[in-house]
């Protein structure tokens, strides 16, 4: 039974009601990001950490994040290339939130931003040692997936295509593995482009969708927080009410059960 | 004295604590991280840590991110 | 444990993750929608396994029969894996009300010495196995675990997979068996219905339910690489069974990732035991069950033993089912040329020689493959350690 059965998404000790998580990067200006968090329902979003600028104190997010109610902050480590980046951006990013959600995020590759899975699991293990929410962001690899519930992980966030590219779901065939055997939710991170495959995420049986660009970078960002929103309660009413199958099986026509008639058996 | 705050000089009062150069520099509001010479000094710790000629200084808060 | 069956009233508590209940009643009032959608459903689940457990899927029979078939060739080839039941010893202290075996029941017992072991598997290396399954009956003083661990150590110098189906065993038990060369473990529920479970299992440490229950559990934590377990259908209400079952593997598969599961399909057949089974299954239901497991579980290797008529074997051979034993002798000392034999648990129904058989399996396109497992490369890693 996939973890999207259950009615409400438990990350850490906390319960949420949204499946939506959303990412807080590429807004134009503080006012419209907020305005979608609202939009979007989302009760967990993501930060980076970034120098304190004197010069642009408005930029600092969390002002106006503050302000925004039953929204738990998740910092996320990205920028770090290794595990000891990592878990040093977590340590800080604690500091300032007083969360103990992390989102490990480790991509050495400043191009396609593909995550580190071996500095990934070393920095999980380090950063659930020190208490926090550990919530790693990883390739959609079903053996990673079991290695960091192992290690204590509250989530696993594989994803859906590389970050940024609108990619969709191409990694179903894994994520399916991944939902199957994991006892701990699962989180589709990056790649979403549209509010059906969202949908499409909950209704294979992950337990949320952590949205960032698609929202950021729509032409109303408030508009397409609120689609997400639908898109994930309907994925979540639609599995709930059991989806109708593809009729596509194709049928051989020699007859495989002809041995339980007393008949002579199949050759 | 001159220290390094987030990769640039500032002149700074030697002897001072961690809490004035926060206010030298122009932090408002306390919703940042700092470390010292790449030590994090929590927030309880501020008033106590003093800051040293070449102190490498970083003040770190939250931006927009996925 | 005590003994004898004075104490009748403790009914083990299914745990949570076993509930079947939900489940139980779409298997019972599934319709043919509810089975269609199960056979077309790209990713099915226990909700879909219940609907074709249902007497509605029962006319889905063909069907079912092409996706197993389709199933089982893709993910296991065109091949059968063969192995062979070794009775060590048929002394047994359980009491099981539906076991010929049991301790109140048989009269002449024996017990196989190392030599006669030793000649049981060169007998069956002669035949071709690679892969034997070593049998005990319950715990006891002429076959404890001692006596177990040292035929382990010896079929180990002699055959590449060695298999025990015995009793339920402490978690050190299974490591000492893993370290002696024990690559799988057999163990069946029997039944998961703890009101049968406890009227059926008389005496002895086998009245331990969630202790049974948890021993496939123990032992891959143990290092055992891939467990077998079963329901023995008859004994309770089979779709019940069967959805305990599957959730039982859910459960192991979740929690012991680098592990195998296996799943057999013993049901109660006329035995010695004086017992008549409250819920028997017969040919098209077995077949039913098979199919949908296959439909579920498509990487799950399913077993089918002698057990069954040859007609039965034949049929389902490639067909959901990939690993079978042939040629098996369910009597102590069956593969020994002359020596007297005693009696045997259940009677084997497919008796067939191991060339009758693989040439039944070749004739359907079936490689039979007696070694897929190369003992190497666990000889030179460390066990387990959880």
């Amino acid at each position: 039974m996939s973890v999207a059965q259950d009615d409400k998404l438990i990350l850490g000790t906390q319960v949420f009601g949204s499946r939506l998580l959303m990412g807080t990067g590429k807004f134009s200006d503080s006012e419209t990001m907020v305005q979608a968090i609202e939009a979007s329902g989302s009760e967990l979003v993501t930060v980076a950490l970034r120098r304190f600028n004197r010069d642009r104190q408005e930029d600092d997010l969390f002002g106006p994040l503050s302000e925004l109610k039953d929204v738990t902050l998740m910092p996320n480590t990205s920028g770090a290339r290794t595990a000891q980046e990592a878990i040093r951006a977590a340590v800080l990013a604690r500091e300032i939130s007083d969360s103990p959600f992390v989102k490990v995020e480790i991509h050495p590759n400043p191009h396609h931003l593909m995550p580190d899975p071996i500095e990934t699991y070393e920095a999980c293990v380090e950063l659930v040692r020190q208490d926090f929410v550990v919530m790693p962001y990883m390739p959609a690899d079903p053996v990673l997936a079991k290695r960091l519930e192992e290690v204590g992980c509250a989530s696993v966030m594989p994803l859906g295509s590389a970050i940024g590219s609108g990619g969709g779901i191409g990694t179903a065939e894994m994520l399916r593995l991944i939902i199957r055997d994991s006892r701990i939710p699962v989180i589709v991170d990056a790649g979403l482009r549209s509010p059906s495959e969202a949908a499409a995420a909950i209704e294979m049986g992950c337990s949320a969708v952590l949205v960032n660009s698609a929202i950021a970078a729509a032409d109303d960002p408030v508009g397409m927080a609120g689609a997400f929103a639908q898109a994930v309660s309907a994925g979540e009413a639609g599995r709930k009410s059991g989806i109708m199958p593809r009729s596509d099986q194709a049928v051989a026509t020699s007859p495989l059960t002809a041995f339980l008639d007393g008949s002579e058996p199949r050759n | 004295m001159t220290i390094q705050v987030n990769g640039e000089a500032f002149l700074f009062e030697s002897g001072s604590t961690l809490v004035a150069l926060l206010e030298a520099y122009g932090v408002t509001g306390d919703r940042i991280a700092v470390t010292v010479n790449e030590e994090v000094v929590p927030r309880l710790r501020r008033e106590e840590k003093t800051i040293q000629d070449g102190d490498q200084v970083e003040i770190l808060t939250f931006a927009g991110g996925g | 444990m005590a003994e004898g069956n004075s104490d009748m009233s403790v009914v083990a508590d299914m745990p949570d993750w076993l509930n079947p209940l939900p489940w139980v009643e779409i298997a019972q009032t599934a319709d043919v929608g509810d089975v269609q959608r199960a056979l077309r459903t790209n990713a099915p689940g226990v909700r879909d396994l219940a609907a074709l457990l249902s007497s509605a899927a029962a006319d889905y029979l063909e069907p079912m029969a092409q996706r197993a078939l389709t199933l089982t060739r893709r993910h296991f080839g065109r091949t059968i894996s063969l192995y062979a039941p070794l009775y060590l010893s048929n002394y047994c202290n359980g009491g099981c009300a539906y076991c010929g075996f049991a301790a109140d029941r048989m009269q002449e017992r024996s017990c196989l010495n190392c030599s006669q072991v030793e000649a049981e598997l060169l007998a069956l290396k002669a035949m071709g196995f690679e892969d034997v399954l070593l049998l005990t009956g319950e715990r006891c003083p002429q076959a404890d675990f001692d006596y177990l661990f040292e035929n382990v150590r010896l079929a180990a110098q002699h055959v590449h997979n060695v298999s025990v189906e015995a009793f339920a065993m402490t978690q050190s038990e299974y490591a000492a068996l893993s370290e002696a060369g024990c690559m799988s473990v057999t163990l069946y529920q029997e039944t998961y219905d703890p009101d049968a479970y406890a009227e059926l299992h008389r005496w002895g440490e086998k009245q331990d339910y969630l202790y049974r229950l948890d021993a496939p559990a123990r032992a891959l934590a143990a290092g055992i690489r891939t467990v077998g377990i079963g329901a023995l259908l008859g004994l309770s209400d089979p779709r019940t069974e069967l959805i305990c079952l599957y959730r039982h593997l859910e459960t192991l598969r979740r929690e012991h990732w680098r592990s195998g599961v296996m799943v057999s399909f013993p049901r109660l057949c006329d035995e010695q035991g004086h017992y008549t089974a409250p819920y028997p299954v017969d040919d098209r239901q077995l077949a039913q069950y098979i199919y949908a497991f296959r439909i579920c579980l498509p990487d799950v290797p399913l077993v089918l033993s002698t057990r069954e008529r040859a007609v039965f074997r034949d049929g389902l051979a490639g067909v959901g089912i990939c690993r079978m034993s042939a040629a098996s002798r369910t009597t102590v000392g069956g593969y020994l040329p002359d020596d007297a034999t005693t009696g045997s648990q259940f009677d084997v129904s497919d008796t067939r020689d191991i060339y009758a058989f693989c040439s039944m399996l070749r004739a359907q396109g079936l490689d039979p493959v007696f070694k897929n497992w190369d003992a190497v490369f666990s000889a030179l890693s460390e066990p387990q350690k959880i």
